[in-house]
Order: structure tokens, then C-alpha cells, then sequence
């Protein structure tokens, strides 16, 4: 669990973007409807949802790419302004640079424009990110996953306190996954404010501490992965005899529901009133020794595809 | 605003187009009027020279060089228009002018930036078409005196002036249009062929001289053919010169509704 989901409970949350009612549309498409939620400061924020769900939409909105139509948001409490926006890293849909310039130069124009980083700050991020080698290359003679590791180098330049980023492991190999995956724990673990709109389940999950869930336009939830992945506790049991294990808590009626899948027993409670250890006692005292126990977490692909499908 | 500057000079001076196409204007502005001046030259060995002279008396020397030079070398202003097309459109189809904004500089700030590079390209091509001149009217001038050398020299303003105005049409082409070849093609279309022969006609067919308030033609008129077409028409010369003046205002005032409307439709776009 990234710790800085642990620094977001300890202290009440400051919102380091408030979205409220945020509206647009292309032509009759609806493409973003009414948002409204708050990011807490030193959180991993995924915003996640299908092709077309808006994600980038909201982006661009933030970073006064697009307009919104209705609406408002809040950087840090004030309205956006260029200001605020040379203190964010951001990287929004694609690697967007000088084609005929190198990294150094591209990562010149993005200093002198916002004012973050220097020279040694340039060689730094160049190097975080594994391009140092072809730094004095043409961008246009750069791979994608280059293109793409560029862009997050410029998003890190000058160590903003704010970074938002869209699809950053696109085109990346699974060790550029990896370590940019890493980097956002780091960078968590030292206060950073991080805003991720992604579609890879799996990562989200194991680097985000909030979601947002977006399908249509619409928000459909969000909130901690935490309580957003989990609203009942599934206990998983196996016993020798999974038939009579089954029966034996069919029978007993303490659980919200029970199944049967992969010759495990699936007990479904209200969240938070699992007891394992009642269970175990119960099997034990009717015969049954369980060989397997535990509390199962929902995978947020698995509520990611409910909500969505619904 | 010197920060603005200085990020554009990031991007332009390592944009080898633009230095290839400074090099062909560096060449073009010399080789039109040191071509001119070679036909004159060969015009006034020949037997004729007598009648030359009084036809077109010296339009290479000093005081007339200024007006003379300025006026070939405004014919080629296309070549520059070229960069400033290619430096917008550049932005759009790398999508930068997205990046810029959201690396933090405001959407005026993108416009201010991309005015700056227009007032550049119009300093060069002033500078260029100076030098030109200059080295001309020494080099015909059997006797320059400070009278002489300078009392034309307002031609310098008056080609500024143009070409700042006719690169912001250039530039609107681009920024309208935002594909670079499509932006090119419209552009040379309207600049070469559309505007000139549209004037033509209004003017000789239908005795009409709305064409002069037409957007290439308000500029042009700052610098009228040279001297010696005066021999040809010299009422309409003179007119010609009156009329700088009031054009001086119309291309002033083309040029502030060039760049507001620019800079309006800039903030209202999405990016």
C-alpha cells in the first residue's frame, strides 16, 4: 500500500484540485456530464474508465488545453492559471515536441517556459528516465517508448509538487512499466501529488490510493481504492471435502451468500463483519477442518468491469 | 516578454528551414536587384543610352536606390512568408502550441510569441533589403553626399511596414488553416494569382478601385512602382505617391484587426 494513502488518513485532506460540475460537450456528444470531485493532496489519483469515457477530456480541461463548457475547477483553491500550471509536470495524451530538436533542447523550451529545473536539472531527469545515452538525438528519430520516456522526463523537470499524467506507460516495455511505477511510489513517498488517468487495471491498483471511475463522462465513483474495490468481505474456505464444507455453511445461514468456485467456499458478508475466526471455530466444532482462510479483496478490474457494464 | 523571446529563439535557431530560407532571401534580394541593375547598365552602353537616361534617369543611384531596390525586393516576399507559414503550422502539427500552454505560458502568451517571430522575419528581410540598397546606391553614385544618400531612406519604414503586414497575412494563413501545405497553397494562390488579377479587373473593367482596400493591396500600395514609371503615366504616379500616406494608416490599421481577431479566436479555441 503506497504510504502516501497512510499520510492522506492521519491529516484531513487538502484538495489539490476541486472539480465542480465540470460539463463538455463536441457537438451533440456528451463528453464529460456534471463532474464533480475533489483530488486530496498527496494522494496517486488514477481516473480510470473506458476508450471514450473522458479521461482525457478532464485533463485537457484542467490544463486549459480544452475549454469547459460548464463548470469550474480549483488548483490549490485558486481558479487555473499559467502560473499554476508552470509548478505542475504534466504529460496529456501524447509526446508533444520539437520534432527537429534534441531531448536537451526539447527539455531547454519546456525550463525556459515554465521555469522549472536548470541545466543539472536537465541531465537528472535525462538520466531518471533512461535517455541520457541519446539525449543529443532528434526526438524525431526517437522510438515511442523514447517519445514516451521524454515526456515524463519534462513532466519531472524541476520536481514539481503536482504531476499529472495520461497513459504514462504507454508504448513502455515491462521493465519501463516497472520502473515508472516505482518512480510514482517514490515520488509519493516524498509528498508528491500524483494524477494518473490510465487503462491498466493491474498498476492502477498497485500504485494508486484514490480512484475515480468515469464511464460515458459520467462519474460513476471514487473515493479510496480502498473503499471504492471493497463493499462486502469475501472469505474464501477449502476444507478436504469441499461439498460438505459447502453444505455445512449453507446451513449455517451466517453469510450473506455462499458459493462454490474452484473447490474453494466463497462466503459473501456485509463489509466489514467477516470473523474468520468464527468461521474456523464453527467448521472445527461440526467436524470440518479447514486447510485455507482468508479475507478476499475484490480486484478493482473485477469492479471496474461491474461498474461499467452496469 | 524577453522570456517569450528568448523561448522562440530556442526553437527557431536550430530550425534549419528557416536558415535555408533567410539564405535564399539573402540571395534573392541581391540577385533581383543586381539582375536589374545589369540590365540597365547593358541598356545604357547601347546606343540608346541617351534616351535610357531620360526615361528612366537613374533609378539605381542615390536618392532613388531606396524606393527603386525596395520595390523588386518586396515582389519576393513569399519566400519568408514560407517560414512564418511553417512556424505555426509546425505547432499544430507537433501539437507544441498545446504544450506550451500547458507547460505554463497563457494563451496570449503562445500569440505574443508567434508575433514576435513575424516581427523578427520582417526585421531580417528589412535588414537584408537595406544592406541591398545601400551597397547599390554606393556603387552607383558617382558623387554620395549625406543630402543625396539619405533623403529617400523613409523607404526603409515603408518596406518594414509592408512586410510586417504582408507576413501577418501570411501568418493568418497558417493560423487558420493550420496544415502547412494546404496554409502554403492558399496562401500563394491568393497572394500571386487571386488578389492581383481580382484588383485588375475591379480597376480596369469595371472602373472600380475598391480593390486598393483588398488585404495585400492596402500594403503594396506603401511602395509604388519606381521612378521611371512615372514617364509612363505620371499623374497616376504622383497619385500613387499621395496615396502613401492614407495607406500607411490602412495597413495599420489591417494589421491591429489581423492580430485581434488572432488573438481572440486563439482564446476561444479549443487547443
Amino acid at each position: 500500500m503506497p504510504t502516501g494513502y497512510l499520510q492522506c488518513l492521519k491529516t484531513p485532506p487538502v484538495s489539490v484540485l476541486t472539480l465542480q460540475g465540470i460539463s463538455k460537450s463536441y457537438g451533440k456528444i456528451r463528453a464529460l456530464n456534471n463532474l464533480s470531485f475533489d483530488i486530496p493532496e498527496g494522494s496517486i489519483f488514477g481516473v480510470l474508465g473506458p476508450n471514450g469515457s473522458g479521461k482525457t477530456t478532464l485533463l485537457s480541461i484542467i490544463l486549459d488545453v480544452l475549454k469547459a463548457d460548464n463548470g469550474h475547477f480549483l488548483w490549490f483553491g485558486h481558479p487555473g492559471s499559467p502560473a499554476q500550471r508552470k509548478k505542475i509536470g504534466s504529460l496529456l495524451e501524447t509526446p508533444n515536441f520539437y520534432h527537429y530538436l534534441s531531448a536537451i533542447n526539447n527539455l531547454k523550451i519546456t525550463h525556459s517556459i515554465s521555469g522549472r529545473g536548470d541545466a543539472a536539472a536537465i541531465d537528472s531527469v535525462l538520466q531518471k528516465v533512461n535517455l541520457h545515452e541519446r539525449r543529443n538525438s532528434r526526438f524525431s528519430s526517437y522510438s515511442l517508448g523514447m517519445k514516451q520516456r521524454l515526456a515524463i522526463a519534462a513532466a519531472l523537470l524541476g520536481n514539481p509538487s503536482v504531476l499529472v499524467l495520461d497513459e504514462p506507460t504507454n508504448g513502455l516495455d515491462p521493465v519501463g512499466i516497472a520502473e515508472i511505477r516505482e518512480l510514482m511510489l517514490e515520488l509519493n513517498k516524498k509528498g508528491h501529488t500524483i494524477i494518473m488517468a490510465s487503462h491498466l487495471l493491474d498498476e492502477v491498483e498497485k500504485v494508486c490510493t484514490h480512484v475515480a471511475i468515469l464511464k460515458k463522462g459520467t462519474l460513476l465513483t471514487t473515493g479510496a481504492v480502498e473503499d471504492v474495490l471493497v463493499d462486502e468481505d469475501v472469505v474464501e474456505i477449502s476444507a478436504a471435502n469441499p461439498a460438505a464444507l459447502l453444505t455445512l455453511m449453507q446451513k449455517w445461514g451466517a453469510a450473506q451468500s455462499v458459493s462454490l468456485a474452484d473447490n474453494r467456499v466463497l462466503l459473501v458478508y456485509p463489509k466489514g463483519t467477516a470473523r474468520p475466526e468464527d468461521i474456523n471455530r464453527y467448521c472445527f466444532a461440526q467436524g470440518i477442518t479447514l486447510n485455507h482462510i482468508a479475507i478476499k479483496r475484490k480486484r478493482l478490474e473485477a469492479k471496474f468491469f461491474e461498474l461499467t457494464n452496469n | 516578454m524577453l522570456q517569450i523571446a528568448k523561448t522562440e529563439w530556442l526553437k527557431i535557431k536550430k530550425y534549419r528551414a528557416f536558415w535555408w530560407v533567410m539564405g535564399i532571401t539573402a540571395l534573392t534580394y541581391p540577385g533581383i536587384n543586381y539582375m536589374s541593375l545589369a540590365i540597365y547598365k547593358e541598356a545604357m552602353t547601347q546606343k540608346s543610352k541617351e534616351l535610357v537616361k531620360m526615361l528612366f534617369g537613374n533609378p539605381f543611384s542615390f536618392p532613388e536606390t531606396w524606393h527603386t531596390t525596395a520595390y523588386f525586393s518586396s515582389l519576393f516576399i513569399f519566400i519568408p512568408a514560407i517560414v512564418v507559414i511553417m512556424l505555426i503550422t509546425n505547432e499544430y502539427t507537433y501539437k507544441t502550441n498545446r504544450q506550451n500552454i500547458i507547460d505554463g505560458w497563457s494563451r496570449k502568451d503562445f500569440m505574443i510569441a508567434k508575433l514576435i517571430d513575424v516581427i523578427l522575419l520582417s526585421a531580417l528581410v528589412t535588414l537584408m533589403y537595406s544592406v541591398v540598397a545601400l551597397a547599390i546606391g554606393l556603387s552607383n553614385t558617382s558623387d554620395p553626399n549625406a543630402a543625396t544618400t539619405w533623403q529617400q531612406v523613409h523607404y526603409i519604414g515603408l518596406f518594414a511596414l509592408q512586410s510586417f503586414s504582408q507576413l501577418s497575412l501570411a501568418f493568418l494563413a497558417g493560423f487558420l488553416l493550420r496544415k502547412s501545405f494546404i496554409a502554403l497553397a492558399v496562401f500563394s494562390f491568393y497572394f500571386i494569382i487571386a488578389e492581383p488579377v481580382a484588383v485588375k479587373i475591379l480597376k480596369y473593367k469595371y472602373h472600380n478601385e475598391i480593390g486598393e482596400f483588398f488585404p495585400r493591396e492596402i500594403s503594396d500600395r506603401l511602395l509604388p512602382a519606381p521612378a521611371f514609371f512615372s514617364k509612363f503615366n505620371e499623374a497616376a504616379y504622383k497619385t500613387s505617391l499621395n496615396d502613401i500616406h492614407y495607406h500607411v494608416y490602412y495597413t495599420l490599421i489591417l494589421l491591429i484587426i489581423t492580430w485581434a481577431f488572432c488573438f481572440w479566436l486563439n482564446n476561444r479555441r479549443d487547443l
